[in-house]
C-alpha cells in the first residue's frame, strides 16, 4: 500500500497539469501509473480506462480506479478529491471574478462574439459521438425520437436517458 | 451574485447535481447539455450567455462537464454552491467507479453495462442536438456568427483540434473584431 500522502500529492500534480484538456490526462496517467509506478499493468490501465468511461463523470474518474489500487477505498477518495482540486479552485475563481469582469466593455463584447464558437464545438461533439455510437438503423431511430422527446415535450431528460439505457440493457 | 429572487438552498444544488451525475451517462457534453436543460430552461437559475460563458472558461481549463457544475452553483451560492455542485455531480460517479474497481480487482472481470450504453448514446446525441439548436438560435446572429459556428465545427470534428485552442482562436478574433468596431465607428 502506498502512503496516502503520497497519493494526494501525485493526484494533486496531475489535477493541475491536466488544465487545459481530459485527454492530455490519458498519456500522463499511464506514464505515471503504469512506467513510474508500477501500480498497474497496461492492460488493467485500459480496463480502467473503459471503466471510467461507463460513467457521467469526467475521464479523470481514472484517478478513482488508479487510486482505488494503489491504495484502496481511502486512496480512491484522495485521488479523486485532490486529481478535481485545482480544476475546482480554478472555476471559483473565474466565477469569483467573472460579474467584475463582465462589466469591462471590451471583455463582455469578446466573451458575447465567441458564443457561435461555443454552438460549434457542441454540435461537434454530438457529431464525434454519433461517428462513434451509430452503426445501424435501430440507432438512427433511437436518435429520432429522442430528439422529439427532447424538443417537443417537457419529459425530464434524466428520465428519458435512463429509460433508454433500461431498454438498452434488454434489448442486447 | 443573487440577482434571483429567493436564494436556492444548497441542498437543492446538491440534490440537482447528484442527480445530473448519476444519470448523465455519456459524459462531456451530455452532462452540458443535462446542467444546460436544468438549470437555463427548467430552474432558470442562469441565463443562456452566462452559462455558455461558463462553458467556454469551462472548457478551457480542464473538465468542462465538472466546471460547467461548478460554475453553476458558485453563480447560485457563491463558493460554497460551488464546490457542493461539483461533489454532488462528481459523487454518483466515484461511488460508482469505487464499486467498479473493487469488482474488477477482486474478481478480474470487467462488468458489463455497456450494453445499456448502446441505448443511451443515441438518446444523448438527441438531447445534444437540441441544446446546440437552442444555443444556435439565440446566439448566432449573421453571417459572421454561422461562419465561426462552422469553423469551430470543422476544427473540431475535421482537424480534431483540441477545444481549447478553438476557443482562445474565437476570443483573439472576437477581441479583434470588437476592438476595431470600436475604434472605426
Amino acid at each position: 500500500m502506498t502512503s496516502i500522502f503520497m497519493i494526494a500529492w501525485i493526484y494533486l500534480r496531475i489535477g493541475l497539469m491536466f488544465v487545459g484538456g481530459g485527454y492530455v490526462l490519458i498519456p500522463l496517467l499511464n506514464h505515471i501509473m503504469v512506467e513510474q509506478y508500477r501500480w498497474l499493468t497496461l492492460r488493467q490501465f485500459l480496463d480502467g480506462l473503459a471503466l471510467s468511461q461507463l460513467t457521467p463523470g469526467p475521464l479523470a474518474m481514472l484517478a478513482t480506479f488508479t487510486g482505488f489500487r494503489a491504495g484502496g477505498f481511502p486512496g480512491a477518495l484522495v485521488a479523486t478529491i485532490c486529481i478535481f482540486i485545482p480544476c475546482v479552485v480554478l472555476m471559483l475563481i473565474v466565477g469569483r471574478n467573472y460579474d467584475r469582469l463582465k462589466k469591462i466593455d471590451i471583455i463582455s463584447s469578446t466573451l458575447d462574439g465567441l458564443l457561435p464558437a461555443v454552438v460549434g464545438l457542441v454540435a461537434a461533439a454530438a457529431w464525434n459521438l454519433g461517428v462513434s455510437s451509430l452503426s445501424g438503423l435501430k440507432e438512427f431511430l433511437v436518435l429520432a425520437i429522442g430528439f422529439a422527446v427532447f424538443k417537443w415535450t417537457k419529459i425530464s431528460p434524466m428520465i428519458v436517458i435512463l429509460g433508454a439505457g433500461l431498454v438498452g440493457l434488454l434489448l442486447n | 451574485m443573487d440577482k434571483s429572487p429567493h436564494k436556492v438552498s444548497l441542498t437543492e444544488i446538491f440534490l440537482t447535481f447528484a442527480t445530473i451525475g448519476l444519470t448523465g451517462f455519456g459524459g462531456g457534453m451530455a452532462i452540458v447539455a443535462l446542467v444546460e436543460r436544468i438549470s437555463v430552461r427548467e430552474k432558470k437559475w442562469i441565463s443562456s450567455e452566462e452559462f455558455m460563458h461558463g462553458l467556454a472558461f469551462g472548457q478551457i481549463l480542464g473538465p468542462f462537464s465538472l466546471n460547467v457544475c461548478t460554475f453553476t452553483g458558485h453563480h447560485l451560492r457563491g463558493i460554497r454552491g460551488g464546490i457542493i455542485a461539483a461533489i454532488g455531480f462528481i459523487l454518483p460517479s466515484f461511488l460508482l467507479v469505487s464499486f467498479l474497481s473493487w469488482v474488477y480487482f477482486t474478481y478480474n472481470k470487467l462488468p458489463q453495462l455497456q450494453a445499456a450504453l448502446k441505448g443511451t448514446n443515441p438518446v444523448i446525441i438527441g438531447l445534444i442536438v437540441v441544446v446546440a439548436i437552442d444555443m444556435g438560435r439565440k446566439q448566432i446572429k449573421g453571417v459572421g456568427g454561422a461562419l465561426m459556428a462552422l469553423a469551430a465545427l470543422s476544427a473540431s470534428v475535421l482537424f480534431k483540434l483540441n477545444a481549447a485552442w478553438i476557443l482562445l482562436g474565437a476570443a483573439l478574433w472576437s477581441l479583434c473584431s470588437s476592438y476595431f468596431r470600436r475604434r472605426f465607428n
